[in-house]
Protein backbone atom coordinates (compact mmCIF):
# COMPACT_ATOMS: atom_id res chain seq x y z
CA UNK A 1 0.00 0.00 0.00
CA UNK A 2 2.69 2.70 1.08
CA UNK A 3 4.93 1.51 -1.93
CA UNK A 4 1.75 1.56 -4.35
CA UNK A 5 1.62 5.41 -2.97
CA UNK A 6 5.16 6.43 -2.92
CA UNK A 7 5.46 4.85 -6.67
CA UNK A 8 2.20 7.46 -7.49
CA UNK A 9 3.43 10.34 -5.51
CA UNK A 10 3.68 12.66 -8.31
CA UNK A 11 0.29 11.62 -9.74
CA UNK A 12 -1.07 12.26 -5.71
CA UNK A 13 0.86 15.41 -6.23
CA UNK A 14 -0.86 16.62 -9.01
CA UNK A 15 -4.20 16.00 -7.96
CA UNK A 16 -3.43 18.01 -4.19
CA UNK A 17 -2.10 20.88 -6.93
CA UNK A 18 -5.98 20.65 -8.65
CA UNK A 19 -7.34 21.14 -5.41
CA UNK A 20 -5.38 23.76 -3.78
CA UNK A 21 -5.77 25.58 -7.22
CA UNK A 22 -9.89 24.70 -6.98
CA UNK A 23 -9.80 26.18 -3.35
CA UNK A 24 -7.76 29.50 -4.41
CA UNK A 25 -10.57 30.13 -7.20
CA UNK A 26 -13.75 29.52 -4.89
CA UNK A 27 -12.34 30.89 -1.91
CA UNK A 28 -10.00 33.84 -2.62
CA UNK A 29 -11.59 36.60 -2.84
CA UNK A 30 -9.02 38.88 -4.69
CA UNK A 31 -9.29 38.09 -8.29
CA UNK A 32 -5.43 38.08 -9.04
CA UNK A 33 -5.04 35.34 -6.55
CA UNK A 34 -8.19 33.35 -8.57
CA UNK A 35 -5.42 33.79 -11.41
CA UNK A 36 -3.05 32.69 -9.61
CA UNK A 37 -4.86 29.94 -8.52
CA UNK A 38 -6.18 29.27 -12.18
CA UNK A 39 -2.31 28.43 -12.78
CA UNK A 40 -1.80 26.55 -10.12
CA UNK A 41 -4.94 24.47 -11.38
CA UNK A 42 -2.99 23.47 -14.86
CA UNK A 43 0.03 22.77 -13.38
CA UNK A 44 -1.26 19.70 -11.45
CA UNK A 45 -2.37 18.95 -14.63
CA UNK A 46 0.91 19.48 -16.85
CA UNK A 47 2.54 17.26 -13.56
CA UNK A 48 -0.55 14.40 -14.46
CA UNK A 49 0.68 14.75 -18.26
CA UNK A 50 4.66 15.13 -17.64
CA UNK A 51 5.15 12.07 -14.64
CA UNK A 52 3.14 9.71 -17.16
CA UNK A 53 5.15 10.25 -19.44
CA UNK A 54 8.10 9.59 -17.66
CA UNK A 55 10.04 5.80 -17.88
CA UNK A 56 12.55 5.02 -14.94
CA UNK A 57 16.07 5.30 -16.07
CA UNK A 58 15.20 6.36 -19.85
CA UNK A 59 16.61 9.36 -21.85
CA UNK A 60 15.03 12.93 -22.48
CA UNK A 61 13.57 12.19 -26.42
CA UNK A 62 16.68 13.58 -28.08
CA UNK A 63 18.28 11.18 -30.68
CA UNK A 64 21.73 11.88 -29.49
CA UNK A 65 20.62 10.24 -26.15
CA UNK A 66 21.07 6.60 -25.12
CA UNK A 67 17.66 4.63 -25.74
CA UNK A 68 15.18 4.04 -24.12
CA UNK A 69 13.16 7.65 -24.07
CA UNK A 70 10.40 9.20 -22.52
CA UNK A 71 7.35 9.76 -24.53
CA UNK A 72 7.64 13.36 -26.35
CA UNK A 73 3.94 13.22 -26.99
CA UNK A 74 2.93 14.37 -23.83
CA UNK A 75 5.48 17.16 -23.64
CA UNK A 76 4.44 18.56 -26.72
CA UNK A 77 0.70 18.68 -25.71
CA UNK A 78 2.16 20.75 -22.41
CA UNK A 79 4.30 22.80 -23.90
CA UNK A 80 1.37 23.70 -26.02
CA UNK A 81 -0.71 23.91 -23.12
CA UNK A 82 1.90 26.53 -21.12
CA UNK A 83 1.98 28.93 -24.01
CA UNK A 84 -2.09 29.12 -23.94
CA UNK A 85 -2.08 29.00 -20.05
CA UNK A 86 0.29 32.28 -20.59
CA UNK A 87 -2.34 33.86 -22.95
CA UNK A 88 -5.36 33.26 -20.86
CA UNK A 89 -3.18 34.65 -18.40
CA UNK A 90 -2.67 37.85 -20.35
CA UNK A 91 -6.14 38.42 -20.95
CA UNK A 92 -7.63 37.74 -17.61
CA UNK A 93 -5.21 39.92 -16.02
CA UNK A 94 -6.37 42.52 -19.04
CA UNK A 95 -9.93 42.70 -17.47
CA UNK A 96 -8.65 42.62 -13.97
CA UNK A 97 -7.01 45.87 -14.63
CA UNK A 98 -10.52 47.47 -16.27
CA UNK A 99 -11.94 45.73 -13.65
CA UNK A 100 -10.29 48.00 -11.31
CA UNK A 101 -10.84 50.94 -13.13
CA UNK A 102 -14.44 50.72 -12.99
CA UNK A 103 -14.71 49.88 -9.72
CA UNK A 104 -11.99 50.73 -7.36
CA UNK A 105 -11.40 47.52 -6.08
CA UNK A 106 -10.82 43.67 -6.88
CA UNK A 107 -12.16 41.92 -3.93
CA UNK A 108 -15.30 39.60 -5.15
CA UNK A 109 -17.53 41.14 -2.64
CA UNK A 110 -16.76 44.89 -2.86
CA UNK A 111 -17.70 44.58 -6.98
CA UNK A 112 -21.02 42.59 -6.02
CA UNK A 113 -21.80 45.64 -3.78
CA UNK A 114 -20.97 48.28 -5.81
CA UNK A 115 -22.88 46.74 -9.43
CA UNK A 116 -26.00 46.50 -6.58
CA UNK A 117 -25.85 49.82 -5.58
CA UNK A 118 -25.54 50.93 -9.27
CA UNK B 1 20.26 10.76 -3.24
CA UNK B 2 18.09 11.91 -5.98
CA UNK B 3 14.59 10.34 -4.47
CA UNK B 4 15.55 12.87 -1.05
CA UNK B 5 15.80 15.50 -3.94
CA UNK B 6 12.65 14.75 -5.71
CA UNK B 7 10.76 14.27 -2.82
CA UNK B 8 12.23 17.45 -1.13
CA UNK B 9 10.96 19.02 -4.27
CA UNK B 10 7.23 17.90 -4.36
CA UNK B 11 7.19 19.37 -0.90
CA UNK B 12 8.36 22.49 -1.45
CA UNK B 13 5.88 22.85 -4.79
CA UNK B 14 3.18 22.22 -2.32
CA UNK B 15 4.37 24.32 -0.12
CA UNK B 16 4.70 26.81 -2.42
CA UNK B 17 1.24 26.37 -3.59
CA UNK B 18 -0.23 26.43 -0.45
CA UNK B 19 2.07 29.78 0.12
CA UNK B 20 -0.09 31.16 -2.86
CA UNK B 21 -3.16 30.69 -1.35
CA UNK B 22 -3.16 31.74 2.31
CA UNK B 23 -1.12 34.92 2.07
CA UNK B 24 -2.83 38.24 2.03
CA UNK B 25 -0.89 40.44 0.67
CA UNK B 26 -1.13 39.97 -3.47
CA UNK B 27 2.81 40.84 -3.70
CA UNK B 28 3.74 38.08 -1.47
CA UNK B 29 1.70 35.34 -3.58
CA UNK B 30 3.04 36.26 -6.86
CA UNK B 31 6.44 36.16 -5.20
CA UNK B 32 5.67 32.60 -3.78
CA UNK B 33 4.25 31.86 -7.18
CA UNK B 34 6.95 32.12 -8.73
CA UNK B 35 8.87 30.08 -6.06
CA UNK B 36 6.91 27.36 -7.17
CA UNK B 37 7.44 27.90 -11.00
CA UNK B 38 11.08 27.36 -10.57
CA UNK B 39 10.95 24.73 -8.42
CA UNK B 40 7.99 22.82 -10.90
CA UNK B 41 10.57 23.75 -13.92
CA UNK B 42 13.16 21.76 -11.90
CA UNK B 43 10.82 18.68 -11.34
CA UNK B 44 10.26 18.97 -15.29
CA UNK B 45 14.10 18.34 -15.53
CA UNK B 46 14.14 15.23 -13.29
CA UNK B 47 11.33 13.78 -15.36
CA UNK B 48 13.71 14.16 -18.22
CA UNK B 49 11.22 16.88 -20.14
CA UNK B 50 13.90 19.90 -20.48
CA UNK B 51 11.80 21.33 -22.82
CA UNK B 52 9.32 22.00 -20.67
CA UNK B 53 11.46 23.11 -17.84
CA UNK B 54 13.25 25.47 -20.20
CA UNK B 55 9.41 26.84 -21.22
CA UNK B 56 8.18 26.97 -17.83
CA UNK B 57 11.29 28.35 -16.61
CA UNK B 58 11.39 31.63 -18.96
CA UNK B 59 7.33 31.62 -19.35
CA UNK B 60 5.88 30.43 -16.07
CA UNK B 61 8.78 31.83 -13.71
CA UNK B 62 9.54 35.15 -15.83
CA UNK B 63 6.87 36.10 -18.02
CA UNK B 64 4.18 35.10 -15.93
CA UNK B 65 5.85 36.69 -12.59
CA UNK B 66 6.23 39.95 -14.77
CA UNK B 67 2.93 40.18 -15.98
CA UNK B 68 1.48 39.73 -12.26
CA UNK B 69 3.41 42.45 -11.06
CA UNK B 70 2.28 45.25 -13.75
CA UNK B 71 -1.09 44.25 -12.58
CA UNK B 72 -0.57 44.92 -9.14
CA UNK B 73 1.70 48.50 -10.32
CA UNK B 74 -1.65 49.47 -12.16
CA UNK B 75 -4.22 48.01 -9.53
CA UNK B 76 -3.32 49.98 -6.33
CA UNK B 77 -3.72 47.16 -3.79
CA UNK B 78 -4.70 47.94 -0.29
CA UNK B 79 -2.47 47.68 2.25
CA UNK B 80 -3.30 44.83 4.36
CA UNK B 81 -3.34 44.14 8.45
CA UNK B 82 -3.20 40.47 8.48
CA UNK B 83 -0.55 38.13 6.95
CA UNK B 84 -2.85 35.26 6.16
CA UNK B 85 -6.23 34.57 4.61
CA UNK B 86 -9.19 33.66 6.44
CA UNK B 87 -9.76 29.73 5.39
CA UNK B 88 -12.98 29.72 3.68
CA UNK B 89 -14.67 26.56 4.62
CA UNK B 90 -16.80 25.59 1.67
CA UNK B 91 -14.18 26.39 -0.70
CA UNK B 92 -12.29 24.06 1.26
CA UNK B 93 -14.58 21.54 1.45
CA UNK B 94 -15.23 21.72 -2.07
CA UNK B 95 -11.33 21.15 -3.25
CA UNK B 96 -10.82 18.27 -0.45
CA UNK B 97 -13.72 16.52 -2.02
CA UNK B 98 -11.83 17.13 -5.76
CA UNK B 99 -8.91 15.87 -4.35
CA UNK B 100 -10.49 13.03 -2.98
CA UNK B 101 -12.43 11.83 -5.92
CA UNK B 102 -9.09 12.02 -7.97
CA UNK B 103 -6.96 10.42 -5.70
CA UNK B 104 -9.90 7.57 -5.53
CA UNK B 105 -8.39 6.89 -9.08
CA UNK B 106 -4.46 6.44 -7.73
CA UNK B 107 -4.73 2.88 -7.82
CA UNK B 108 -5.63 2.34 -11.33
CA UNK B 109 -3.05 4.62 -12.61
CA UNK B 110 0.20 3.06 -13.43
CA UNK B 111 3.32 3.32 -11.18
CA UNK B 112 5.57 6.38 -12.74
CA UNK B 113 8.48 5.28 -14.51
CA UNK B 114 6.75 1.92 -15.32
CA UNK B 115 8.38 1.17 -18.94
CA UNK B 116 5.15 -0.81 -19.59
CA UNK B 117 2.62 2.05 -18.60
CA UNK B 118 0.21 2.64 -21.95
CA UNK B 119 1.61 5.58 -22.73
CA UNK B 120 5.29 4.54 -22.68
CA UNK B 121 4.03 1.55 -24.65
CA UNK B 122 1.64 3.41 -27.06
CA UNK B 123 2.09 3.05 -31.03
CA UNK B 124 2.15 6.51 -31.21
CA UNK B 125 5.12 7.05 -28.75
CA UNK B 126 7.40 4.48 -30.32
CA UNK B 127 6.43 5.95 -33.97
CA UNK B 128 7.99 9.38 -33.12
CA UNK B 129 10.72 7.67 -31.49
CA UNK B 130 11.55 5.24 -34.30
CA UNK B 131 10.88 7.64 -37.32
CA UNK B 132 10.87 11.65 -36.47
CA UNK B 133 14.80 11.79 -37.20
CA UNK B 134 14.19 9.96 -40.56
CA UNK B 135 11.51 11.67 -41.42
CA UNK B 136 12.24 15.16 -40.07
CA UNK B 137 15.88 15.26 -39.07
CA UNK B 138 15.07 17.17 -36.02
CA UNK B 139 17.45 15.49 -33.38
CA UNK B 140 15.00 16.73 -30.58
CA UNK B 141 12.34 14.68 -30.97
CA UNK B 142 9.87 16.59 -28.78
CA UNK B 143 10.89 19.31 -31.80
CA UNK B 144 10.30 17.51 -34.47
CA UNK B 145 6.88 16.24 -33.14
CA UNK B 146 5.99 20.18 -32.13
CA UNK B 147 7.21 22.09 -35.54
CA UNK B 148 6.01 19.15 -38.09
CA UNK B 149 3.84 16.54 -37.23
CA UNK B 150 2.02 18.42 -34.89
CA UNK B 151 2.62 21.85 -37.19
CA UNK B 152 -1.11 22.81 -37.68
CA UNK B 153 -1.69 22.59 -33.56
CA UNK B 154 1.31 24.93 -33.51
CA UNK B 155 -0.17 27.43 -36.20
CA UNK B 156 -3.13 26.92 -33.54
CA UNK B 157 -1.23 28.08 -30.69
CA UNK B 158 0.36 30.90 -32.12
CA UNK B 159 -3.14 32.20 -33.46
CA UNK B 160 -4.20 31.71 -29.36
CA UNK B 161 -1.05 34.03 -28.85
CA UNK B 162 -2.42 36.50 -31.32
CA UNK B 163 -5.93 36.55 -30.73
CA UNK B 164 -4.58 37.13 -26.95
CA UNK B 165 -2.46 39.86 -27.87
CA UNK B 166 -5.19 41.67 -29.79
CA UNK B 167 -7.68 40.85 -27.08
CA UNK B 168 -5.16 42.40 -24.56
CA UNK B 169 -4.75 45.73 -26.51
CA UNK B 170 -8.68 46.13 -26.85
CA UNK B 171 -9.48 45.57 -23.55
CA UNK B 172 -6.57 47.61 -22.43
CA UNK B 173 -7.66 50.79 -25.18
CA UNK B 174 -11.14 51.48 -24.83
CA UNK B 175 -10.40 54.95 -26.90
CA UNK B 176 -8.80 52.39 -29.72
CA UNK B 177 -12.58 51.31 -31.05
CA UNK B 178 -14.40 54.40 -29.67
Amino acid sequence: MIDMLASRSYFLVAFLLSGIGTYMLIGNANLIKKVIGMNVFQTGIFLFFIASAFVDGASPPLVSAPEPYVSPLPHVLILTAIVVGVSLTAVALGLIVRINDAYGTLREGEIREVVRDE
Amino acid sequence: MTAALQIALLALVVAAAAATAVLRSVLSAVVAFGAYSLSIAIIWVFLRAPDVGLTEAAVGAGVMTVLFLLTIVKTDSPTVERTFEQIDLRAAAVALALVLALSSTVFALPAVGDAGSPVATDDVTSYYLDSAYEETHVENVVTAVLAAYRGFDTMGEAVVVYSAGVGLLVVLNREVFG
